[in-house]
């Protein structure tokens, strides 16, 4: 980072408060980066600036939960855990275990668009978020979507800010789809990599996650109602496991790591030019991978232009600033990179979000 | 207001002569979609590639003439109706299904293809396309995407946008990108999921990759009667309340029933004051597990008749009857305005008496027919267009109607679009900064706002413009 001054640390208690703040901030052209947990702080290339820090974790309310609809409304400071601890009192959660857990800010895993093995079941918030508000550096606050389960009233605003590393607006508040917790939920191992994946994702009740690692190791998680499930996983015969494995596997964070994203169908390969000795872990079926980077830089870009050449990408989720100015976060820019710069002056015409951080 | 001379035969040397319609008899054939507004447009273009949509939105730029892509023409929200003239793109020449890969899952398509027929076609390889509205016959995936449609079956399965993979699509100045594709995660600004119900007015699209999925082995069908429709939506909530969500959760009243079991013969109570049409799939074990714990809280919440559907031609009837309802509402009345509104799923009681009340206060029948499930209602204000009388009625009806579902804390549509049904109301759910930050996105796509141009936002002036009333919108009878 290349910061001259200590940034200044800003903790609004409101979205109107942060909104001011923003706008303030934009007024004077300082550069600002949004902060939740930090967990996912090493996401994205070197800041060029950092004026403000805005800390997104005094807005830590539940604003509305109904039980009865399914439906979930917080602000964007609340951690995952607390808003599982309290959906999980009325038998529902969010279907969302991102890695580097616990400690993810809801602003953040929108922001980051970080997720875990239940997308395989689940998709990823992309899919159950109905609800979005934004502070934008012109001091509004905007909101789309709603709190209904579906809705298609005006443009599809969650859709332009998830994954959007905030450098668009800062999310201060969302609402989501719950999901009513599975009726039974069964674990099972087994220690044949890619075969055992294979055999899992065969089976007439899909998985809802399955994971496959770097030492041969394959955990497979089936939820639904306890007849089907029993009947899979006794079909597959393998050795049941403490369904608290994924959570201890969801702490991963590496301090040097990688996302692979690629066609579910080209990731096996793809994952074979991972150098030996380096671990990885994948989720098969959804197309994700992620990779502790042993090497030097040269071994990421190698491996970032076969993935790249089969349609997929790489980035990197953390690694010391001299490495990640050599490979770059995030890879070669699609061609409708002119479209989202566009998009990006429409937003934040002075560029004073996350500058020099995310793709524009 | 015709197309000058000279941008018609700009278009004719872009696709052929014989795909530039511009005589004033075969124009009126693109007047309308399935809603109850319509507008003749100047011109229709029948495009057959991506070059040609290319070509002819850069023509389109160039002369500042609006364009409204064209699909089936079955949305009911107004989206293809060209209200502010200019040139219809017709894309349903544009029907090619281009690949199935089993393997993966996916299928590349045109814009044209007809949704049911992606679904027959990926049968053979055990596969089906989840989004399936009512008008899959023949609505086209095109008009899908752009109106992000949903379905019966998008209770469990979700909306459109949650299979579309990515999209070939055209931009205003005439430029061709591929947005998003087969792998999750990729880098920069999710463009593909802002497009992807966007009415038209930032796109047109011109290739589609959807994701398939397997065709589950077991599926149960079940039907229940109840003896009013308020313990019907109570039913609605309690099955959700105890977590369990089935793939599909519809709703018809006494009146849609009456008329479906007078077309389709399906064996819908016609007793009944309401029906729930309730499907679960998976493997034997869980639909069986489902189907019994579905049925104890649908008997303990007043439902009574329950049937199981025991062939897959008594399934399909079933269904038939539920899909082709709006259709069958013509022996009551011969036109019916279909609204689209959303409620949390628990206020469904309290919004189906407002629409009941509603209904009787402007002396109008209205009938229900519904995604219970998703809180997704559909009155339908059935009238006879012939009486000139009735069309302000049925607009402050429908108006009303939706006021009832706002103010409950629902959105003003669910799946069909806002087009310029709707675009007035806006405002009622959204601030003046939200819908300007829904007019930067636009900007940046469209920025001289020649794409479908009249739809989603309200007009300027700020006015609540009525559609029986608007100028230049011809409102005529439907008849079938």
């Amino acid at each position: 980072m290349v910061v001259t001054a200590r940034p200044a640390v800003e903790k609004p208690s409101s979205a109107e408060e942060l909104a001011r703040i923003l706008s303030e901030a934009a007024t004077a052209r300082q550069a600002v980066v949004p902060v939740g947990g930090g967990r996912a702080s090493g996401m994205g290339n070197p800041l060029e600036r950092c004026d403000v820090e805005l800390h997104t974790t005094r807005l830590d309310r539940v604003i509305e939960h109904s039980q009865a609809d399914m439906v979930v409304s917080v602000e964007a400071g609340i951690t995952l855990e607390a808003v599982q601890a309290h959906l999980g009192r009325a038998g529902q959660f969010l279907p969302l275990d991102p890695f580097h857990s616990p400690g993810h800010t809801i602003g953040g895993l929108l922001a980051t668009g970080w997720t875990g093995p239940l997308r395989l079941r689940y998709g990823s918030p992309r899919d159950y978020l109905i609800g979005i508000r934004v502070a934008l550096p012109n001091g509004k606050l905007a909101t789309g979507g709603g709190r209904v389960v579906k809705n298609v009233s005006g443009y599809d605003m969650m859709k332009l800010h998830y994954g959007a590393l905030g450098s668009l607006g800062v999310i201060v508040a969302a609402s989501f789809k719950v999901f009513p917790k599975p009726l039974h939920d069964v674990t099972v191992v087994s220690h044949r990599g890619w075969e055992g994946a294979e055999e899992a994702l065969a089976t007439p009740l899909a998985p809802s996650a399955l994971e496959v690692s770097s030492d041969g190791r394959v955990l497979a998680r089936y939820l639904g109602s306890p007849a089907a499930v029993d009947r899979v996983v006794s079909s597959l015969e393998w050795d049941e496991e403490d369904s608290a494995i994924w959570e201890k596997d969801s702490r991963s964070a590496p301090e040097r790591w990688a996302r692979i994203g690629a066609p579910p169908s080209e990731l096996r390969g793809l994952i074979g030019h991972i150098p030996s000795g380096d671990r990885w872990w994948a989720s098969p079926g959804v197309g994700i991978a992620h990779w502790a980077v042993g090497g030097e830089a040269m071994t990421v870009a190698e491996l970032r232009s076969r993935v790249e050449a089969r349609g997929g990408t790489l980035v990197m989720l953390a690694a010391p600033d001299d490495f990640m100015r050599q490979v770059g976060a995030w890879g070669t820019p699609p061609p409708t990179i002119g479209v989202m710069r566009r998009l990006k002056q429409a937003f934040d015409p002075d560029g004073i979000l996350n500058p020099g951080r995310y793709l524009v | 207001m015709p197309l000058a001379k000279p941008v018609v035969e700009e278009l004719r040397r872009a696709v052929g002569r014989e795909a530039v319609i511009d005589s004033a008899n075969d124009l009126r054939i693109f007047e309308r979609d399935g809603s109850i507004a319509g507008a003749i447009p100047d011109a229709v273009v029948l495009a057959s590639n991506t070059q040609q949509v290319a070509e002819v939105m850069k023509i389109a730029s160039r002369h500042d003439v609006p364009v409204v892509p064209r699909g089936a023409g079955t949305g009911l929200s107004g989206g293809a109706v060209t209200i502010h003239g200019g040139i219809a793109l017709q894309v349903t020449r544009m029907r090619r299904i281009l690949e199935i890969d089993p393997v993966a899952q996916t299928a590349l398509v045109e814009p044209g293809v007809v949704n049911q027929e992606l679904s027959l076609v990926a049968a053979r390889h055990g596969l089906f396309y989840a989004p399936d509205p009512s008008s899959q016959k023949a609505c086209t995936l095109g008009g899908n995407a752009a109106e992000n449609s949903g379905g019966p079956h998008c209770l469990y399965y979700g909306v459109t946008t949650n299979h579309v993979l990515g999209m070939e699509v055209v931009l205003a100045d005439g430029s061709v990108h591929w947005v998003s594709g087969d792998a999750p995660d990729r880098i920069g600004l999710d463009l593909c999921g802002v497009l992807v119900g966007s009415e038209g007015t930032l796109c047109a699209i011109t290739k589609i990759k959807v994701r398939l999925l397997k065709i589950p082995p077991s599926v149960i069908t079940l039907l229940a009667a109840f003896p009013t429709i308020e313990t019907a939506s109570q039913a609605v909530s309690a099955v959700i309340g105890h977590g369990i969500v089935p793939s599909a959760l519809e709703m018809m009243d006494n009146v849609t029933v009456g008329a479906v079991e007078a077309h389709y013969h399906a064996g819908y109570p016609t007793d009944a004051g309401a029906v729930l049409l309730v499907e679960v799939d998976g493997i034997e074990e869980s639909t069986r597990e489902l189907t019994d714990a579905i049925s104890k809280i649908l008997t303990a919440n007043h439902g009574y008749a329950l049937r199981e559907a025991q062939t897959t031609a008594e399934r399909d009837l079933l269904w038939q009857g539920r899909k082709g309802a709006i259709g069958a509402l013509g022996r009551i009345k011969p036109n019916y305005y279909l609204h689209d509104g959303v409620v949390p799923r628990s206020r469904l009681p309290q919004i189906l008496s407002a629409v009941g009340e509603i209904g009787e206060h402007y002396k109008l029948p209205v009938a229900n027919v519904f995604h219970a499930g998703d809180g997704n209602l559909h009155p339908n204000i059935l009238f006879d267009m012939r009486d000139t009388q009735v069309m302000h009625q049925v607009e402050a009806a429908g108006e009303e109607m939706l006021r009832a579902v706002v103010g409950l804390g629902g959105a003003l549509s669910g799946e069909h679009g806002i087009g310029l049904e709707k675009n007035a109301f806006m405002p009622w759910i959204y601030s003046a900064d939200d819908l300007e930050a829904m007019h930067r996105l636009k900007d940046v796509f469209d920025p001289a706002g020649i794409l479908n141009p009249g739809k989603i936002f309200p007009d300027a002036s700020g006015k609540a413009v009525h559609l029986a009333g608007r100028s230049g919108l011809a409102v005529e009878a439907k008849w079938w």
